[in-house]
Parts: structure tokens; sequence; C-alpha cells
């Protein structure tokens, strides 16, 4: 397993550098955009995200009107004489009660409902057996990514498994299962160009599934402060089509085979796939 | 019910007076500048660790050679994670709770409900020492050999416990928030006691100002919720020291095993009431100056106070949705999810309110009012951002990015703050007897505003576009190449937003001295602070005051008192 890694050195370095183009300062207003969208559920994320701006908006712009007009309208050169009301009146308070639920069904409830019909349909339905997902096991520690895949034996924390850190190589339209955990602090695995991210929590066994629509190289991120080199802690996401995805599988799996030595007990880390 | 003496003596002496008062007015003072100091200081780590997201590996100017000499003045890694720690900490246990809760608390509390003091002032005094104590604890880490607290102000074992954090910076960290929470929780059962035992005769519930409504919601909140955090905090503690794993799991747990997420749990059962707590008096504030300044009764005002305890209930039901990520089971997710979005419902209502409030008034725009208007803007932006976190698909995106940076600054830190200076605006003259300056005041605003809607708005921008919390240089990371030069804008403006607070620090201390001597009401306002003299005296009030109306009848028609105001004491006119 460890002679693998110098094999790859050269991926690594092509994938690594090749990407990075020094041209011009980018511009301020080049912030105001996502990144790009590598998955078949960010769409969701993305879509509720412009859905609560527009409402928001629309209720920002009502509270603006209301401020600002009032206040030049109102103002004590304008208007010298404040209408008075004695104590509390039930219009008033049907009023802003009829604001506070317009509010909430208007506007809560529908992005209440819309999350979560997209936690139970999409983010939190995992792939069956039967879609093949692929499986990938992550272990985080500071300050690094390590990631472990079956071998042909189709078990993990075996011989033959597949390990890497740093670059995760993964098929496009596959399903993808990951099982993360961490050796010490908590971490979280962020893919932005997936909108997703989940803590990686040292004695728990945390999930994610993805499926990708685009190749190429993209980042991944520790989320959780996790110490000093936390801003450090970023991995490569190299996505592939599926026949090369095999390709390097099936010879990363004989790299493995030949390069493991039983003897290393700390590259066992992994654990049982189980059903969960 | 008047009392024939004082609650206690006069003091005679420097030392009774100033240090070890039992004034209430005083040890309000005493937490007035206790919160100043250190806003300063965490505003300098702001500054710092905006320096150094804007330049990284740039020496920090002027101060930067002094403060790193072995890195000529570069902000080193360690260093920014423990900038990044305190300034969270400071901001919040040491400058908004000490001037929102500790100054205007002890300040408003006795005078605003007719008392000669607090219902225990050696509690009362009690809780400033301690609180004197727990900064001596805070600021002592930073000294430490391994330097202070470095996990974030969120503390997340198993990072701050020993195998994330070696030195005893943490330990004292937890310590100084323990001692603290003492002192916080004797202030609150002192707020909760006074308020309900020392109102003055004929002041029902719904006769006291909303001022005191919120610091009287705040103080319940602190005194349920504070020993939630002493207990989760004594824990970490026994973790650090005594070797139990209460928090500790995996590999790291070698006897036994606890649970790293219990102490997130812990934590944001109290972490979410916390954020009600630093905001309900500034919300409470905020609706008084709108009515006062309005020369209009506050709008359905029965109803913002019940939609203020409405908040104050739901938000002990939400705070799962700090912990999306961390996987709870789906259940746990949809019902915080749900249970969060209600909040919208008294939030809308007392919007609807303050906007009534405005509506058909005769608006004066004299410095308070234009921070409480401020208040209603940054709030607005504040509250609203909240709903991409409360809802689960976009919080698995936005979760632990600048977006969440940028929306707990708009609530926590922008409304709390701008609430804070309409306060120390609007009472300072009762306070000290003199007026602070309304041009200084004006331009403080406005520098202010600007400086933080580019900071805070900046951050909104760059969490959407992925950048995620507690980086030392966020531009290792290829995707955020574009983010440099709003990174570069964001810096900018905290600065101009630092250097604004200048013409306040100016005011206020030229203010003490050589103010304009301050009339006994020069607001016009009908509470019963401003019955008294500027400043009151010792006992506040000679006979106990009968409350006969509403802190808010302005511009009642059938007024023939020359004054478009009724004092509270006066019987309502009709």
């Amino acid at each position: 397993m460890a002679l693998m890694m110098q094999q790859f050195n050269f991926f690594l370095s092509q994938i690594l550098f090749s990407q990075i183009n020094v041209s011009e300062a980018p511009s301020i207003w080049s912030a105001f955009k996502r990144p790009i969208d590598i998955s078949t559920y960010g769409h969701l994320s993305d879509w509720l995200f412009d859905y609560i701006t527009v409402s928001i908006t629309i209720s920002f712009i009502f509270v603006c009107a209301g401020l600002f007009g009032f206040c030049y309208y109102y103002s004590a050169k304008r208007n010298k004489v404040p209408y008075y009301t004695y104590g509390y009146k039930k219009a008033h308070l049907k009023i802003t009660l009829l604001i506070g639920l317009v509010v909430f069904f208007a506007i809560d409830s529908m992005i209440a409902g819309i999350a979560n019909k997209d936690i139970k349909e999409v983010f939190w339905k995992f792939p069956t057996a039967d879609e093949n997902p692929l499986h990938v096991e992550i272990m985080a520690q500071q300050w690094m990514w390590n990631f472990r895949y079956e071998g042909s034996d189709k078990e993990f924390n075996t011989d033959d498994d597949i390990t890497t850190n740093h670059i995760l190589y993964v098929p496009k339209g596959r399903k993808i299962e990951y099982r993360v955990s961490s050796k010490d602090v908590i971490h979280s695995f962020y893919i932005p160009f997936i909108r997703n991210k989940v803590d990686a929590i040292p004695g728990r066994v945390t999930r994610l599934w993805v499926e990708l629509t685009k190749t190429g190289t993209y980042d991944i991120g520790c989320a959780e402060m996790c110490g000093t080199a936390h801003y450090k802690m970023g991995a490569k996401l190299v996505v592939m089509e599926i026949e090369d995805f095999e390709k390097w599988q099936a010879s990363a799996n004989v790299l493995a085979k030949n390069g493991s030595d039983p003897s290393t007990v700390e590259n066992y880390w992994g654990w049982k796939w189980e059903k969960q | 019910m008047t009392y024939a003496h004082d609650i206690h003596p006069a003091p005679t002496t420097f030392l009774t007076k100033y240090v070890f008062s039992y004034d209430h007015k005083v040890i309000a003072k005493q937490f007035l500048w206790y919160g100043i100091f250190f806003l300063g200081i965490g505003g300098m780590m702001a500054l710092l660790i905006r320096w150094t997201l804007a330049f990284p590996g740039e020496p920090f100017p002027v101060i930067g050679p002094i403060l790193f000499p072995h890195t000529n003045g570069v902000v080193p890694p360690d260093t920014y994670s423990m900038l990044f720690t305190l300034h969270g900490t400071i901001m919040i246990f040491f400058a908004i709770t000490p001037i929102l809760i500790g100054a205007f608390g002890n300040y408003c509390i006795p005078l605003m409900i007719g008392a000669r003091d607090m219902a225990f002032p050696l509690l009362n005094l009690l809780s400033f020492h301690i609180a004197v104590l727990s900064a001596v604890l805070m600021l002592a880490s930073l000294f430490l050999p391994l330097g202070g607290a470095a996990g974030g102000w969120t503390s997340y074992p198993t990072l701050s416990t020993l195998i994330g954090s070696p030195g005893a910076g943490q330990t004292l960290w937890c310590l100084s928030l323990f001692v603290l929470g003492v002192s916080s929780t004797m202030g609150a059962i002192n707020y909760i006691t006074t308020i309900i035992a020392f109102r003055a005769p004929g002041m029902g519930y719904f006769d006291m100002p909303l001022t005191i409504w919120g610091l009287w919601l705040t103080a319940i909140l602190n005194a349920l919720f504070i020993p939630v955090l002493g207990a989760g905090l004594l824990l970490l503690v026994f973790d650090r020291v005594f070797g139990t794993t209460f928090f500790l799991a995996g590999a790291a747990a070698t006897t036994g095993g606890g649970d790293p997420i219990l102490f997130q749990h812990v934590f944001w059962i109290f972490g979410h009431p916390e954020v009600y707590i630093l905001i309900l008096p500034a919300w409470g504030m905020v609706s008084d100056f709108l009515s006062f300044f309005s020369r209009k009764p506050a709008f359905a005002a029965k109803a913002t106070a019940l939609s203020m305890t409405a908040i104050t209930v739901l938000s002990t039901l939400v705070y799962g949705h700090h912990m999306f990520t961390t996987q709870m089971s789906p259940l746990l997710t949809q019902t915080f999810m749900t249970l969060t979005m209600t909040i919208s419902i008294p939030s809308a209502i007392f919007f609807a309110n303050w906007l009534g409030t405005l509506w058909r008034g005769s608006i004066s725009f004299d410095t308070p009012m234009i921070f409480a208007l401020g208040v209603v803007f940054v709030f607005g932006l504040g509250g609203l951002t909240g709903l991409y976190l409360g809802a689960a698909t976009t919080d698995f995106y936005l979760h632990d990015t600048y977006f969440v940076v940028g929306h707990f600054h708009y609530t926590m830190a922008a409304s709390v703050l701008l609430g804070g200076f309409a306060g120390i605006y609007f009472w300072f003259p009762k306070m000290f007897g003199r007026m602070m300056n309304e041009t200084l005041g004006k331009i403080h605003f406005w520098i202010t505003m600007i400086g933080l809607n580019g900071v805070f708005f900046g951050m909104l921008v760059v969490g959407y576009a992925g950048m995620h919390r507690r980086l030392y240089n966020p531009f290792v990371y290829e995707f955020m190449q574009n983010l440099i030069p709003l990174n570069t804008f964001i810096t900018w403006s905290a600065l101009l937003m630092g250097f604004g607070q200048l013409p306040f620090l100016f005011n206020f201390i030229y203010s003490l001295w050589k103010g304009p001597i301050a009339v006994e009401n020069p607001w016009q306002v009908g509470t019963l602070e401003w019955t008294l003299p500027s400043p009151p005296k010792t006992h506040n009030f000679d006979t106990i005051p009968t409350v006969k109306c509403g802190p808010h009848e302005f511009g009642n028609p059938l007024l023939k008192t020359g004054r478009d105001f009724q004092y509270q004491t006066e019987e309502l006119v009709r």
C-alpha cells in the first residue's frame, strides 16, 4: 500500500499543478457566484437557496419600504401631529397576527416542507445494493484525509484495500457512499461542488452519498475547526469516467496487493462495512 | 409601600463609593466601562483576523511587530486560532453581556420600575467583582507558555480536550467562563426577583417599558441556561484535568468512552438561547425608542411583549439546527427544522409592530433613534438570512462557511452593538448628567453602519461562494482564488468600522466632563427614570411613585399640560 503512493506521484503532481493558472487578478464581482455544481442533487440546494433569496428579498423590501417610507413621510418636519391610539386596539393585534401567519405559511412552511422532502427523498435516501454504489471509507486526522476502497474481495480492512490520501478518485455517473470517521478531533468532510458536507466524528461513523456528473479535479475541504493547520486540511476530488476509474482501480488493486505489509498495523484503520 | 429609609446608607469613602459599591447605578457604570474596555480588545482582535484574511503573510501595521516579534509582525497560524477563539468569547461574554445586560440591566431596572435598588445589592456587587475575576482568568491564559484557548468559541471536544489542546489555556478558558456563569446567574436571579417584587405600586407587567420586558426575559433565559453551560464546561475540565472521558471517543478513549457530540448538545442547549439572551435587551430598547422618538404609543405593545415571550420559549426548542451536519436522526433534523421555522411568526409580529409604531408618527432623528432604526435594518437582514441556515438542504452547504459568520454577526454583533449604542446615547444624560454631542453621534452612526454592512454582507457573499470558516489562509484552496478581492474589501470595511468608533470614544469621554449639562428629561419621555434629576440620587426615589398609566403615552390630543407626553405617574387623560 505504501508503494502505491509513490507510483501515483506523477499523477498527483499533474493534477495539483496543471490547473492553477496564474492569470490577471479576479474582479470583486467574481465572488458573487457559487462554485459549479458537479452532483445530481446540488441543484436542490441551489434552487432552495434562490427560492429563499426571492422570498426574503420581497419581505425585506416590505421592511425597507416601511422603514424608509415612514421615516420620510412621518418625519417630525412633515408630520407635526402624530396619530394617537389609546391602549391596545384589537384591530392592531389582528393585523400583526395576520402578518405573522402569512409570513409563516407563505414563506417558512414552504421552505421547511421543501427541505423536509429533500432530506427524506434525496439526502437520506442512501443507495441500495442493487444500485451498485462505490463504497469509500474516509478517516480524517489532523491534518489529512485518508481514503479506503474495498479491493477485489469486496471486503474492507483487508490486504487488497486501495488506500490513498489527499486524493479521492471517484467515477462519474455511479452512486458513491462515503462512510466517514475521525482519528482524533472532529473534522468535516466538505465538498463545495456538491453542496454538501458531513462531520467526521471520533467514535462515530457518519454517511454521505453522492452521484457526480462532471469529470475533473475539485477541492475538498475540512469545514470544522480542527487545530492550527485546519486551513491546510484540503484534498482533491478526482472525478473520472467510469472506464478510467475502473482501469485505475484495477491497477491500484494490483499495486495494493503487492505492496501490502501486514506488519504495519496502522495501515489497517478501516472497519467492516455494515448495512445500516 | 414606601420605604422610610434607604436600602443601604449613602457611601462616604472612595472605595465604598466607586469600587465596592452596593448602588445599582455605580455597578451599572462599572459594567459599562468593563464592557467598553473589552469591546476595544475584541475589536482589535477582529482587525488582526481580518488583516490576516485579506493580506496573508503580510505584517500587521504599527502594532504587529510589537505583538509578534518572532514573525516580524505577521500573525502566526496558532495565534490566529487563539485570536478568533478569544474574539468570539470576549465579544459575547465580556463585551456584549456586560454592556447590554450588566450595564443597562442594572441601571434601568430599578429606575424604570420605581425601585430604590436591586432586590439583592450584595449579590449585585459580587456579580461585578466575580466578572472581574473571570476576566483576569481569561486574560491570564494569554500569558501561558502554550497560549490561550484556540478551539473556537464553541470549543468542541475532542479538539478542546488534551488531544487537541494540550496547554492550560483551554482549562483556564473553561474556568473563566464557569466563573462568569456564576456572575451572570447572580445577576439574573437579582433581575428576576427585582422585576417581580419591586415594581412600583400600580405597575402591572404590561405597564413596564418594553426595555424591562427584554431584560426580564433575558434574565430568565440566563438563569435557566447559563448553568447548563457551566455543567458542560465542568465536565470538560474533568476530562482535561482528572482524566475522565465524558467527551472522548474512538482511539483516544483508552478507558471507556464518551461522546464528543454530547458536548455539542449541552453547548447548544445553552448556545441558542444565548443568542436571544444577547438580542432581547436590544429588542426591548428598540421597541421603546421607536415609540419615544415617533411621539406615538408603541403599536400593539402587548403583542410585542408577548411575541418576545414566545421567542424566548421557542429559543429553547430549536438548538438542534446548529448540528444538522453531525447527522442526527432524520426525525430530529426535521423536528428542529420545523420548530426553527415557527420562530418567524413572533419575529414577523414584532417587526410589524416596529413599523406600525413608525407609521403616522412624528419622527425626530436624534442619535438614539437612528441607532434604533439601524437595528431594525440590520436585524431584518440578520433574521431573514437565518432561513437559509434553518433549512437543512441549504444548511448542508452553508454550515461552517462564512455565510454563518455573516448571519450571526448581523444578528448578534450588528444588531446588539447598534442597540447598545442607542442605549448609551439615550441614557448617557441620566447616567452622567451631561449630554453627548449629536453631530459626532450621527457621524459615528453612519460610519459604523456603512462599515458593518460592508463587513457582514461581504461575509454572506464569500460564504455563499463556499469559503469555510476559521481558515488562516483561505487562498490555499483553488476554488477560493476569486474571493481575494472581496476579502480585501471586507477588511477595509472592518478598518473603517474600527476607526468609526473613535468619534464615539472621543464623544463619550469628552462629554463626561465637558458635555452640556443635561436637564431632567432631555428626550421628553414619560417613563419613571425621567422624573428624577440627572444623575439620580443614591436612593433614586424620595417617595416611591405610584404608576397610573403605560410607558408610551405620547400625542394624546386631550392633554392640557403643554407637554405631548404623560409621565407614568399621571392619571391617563381620556
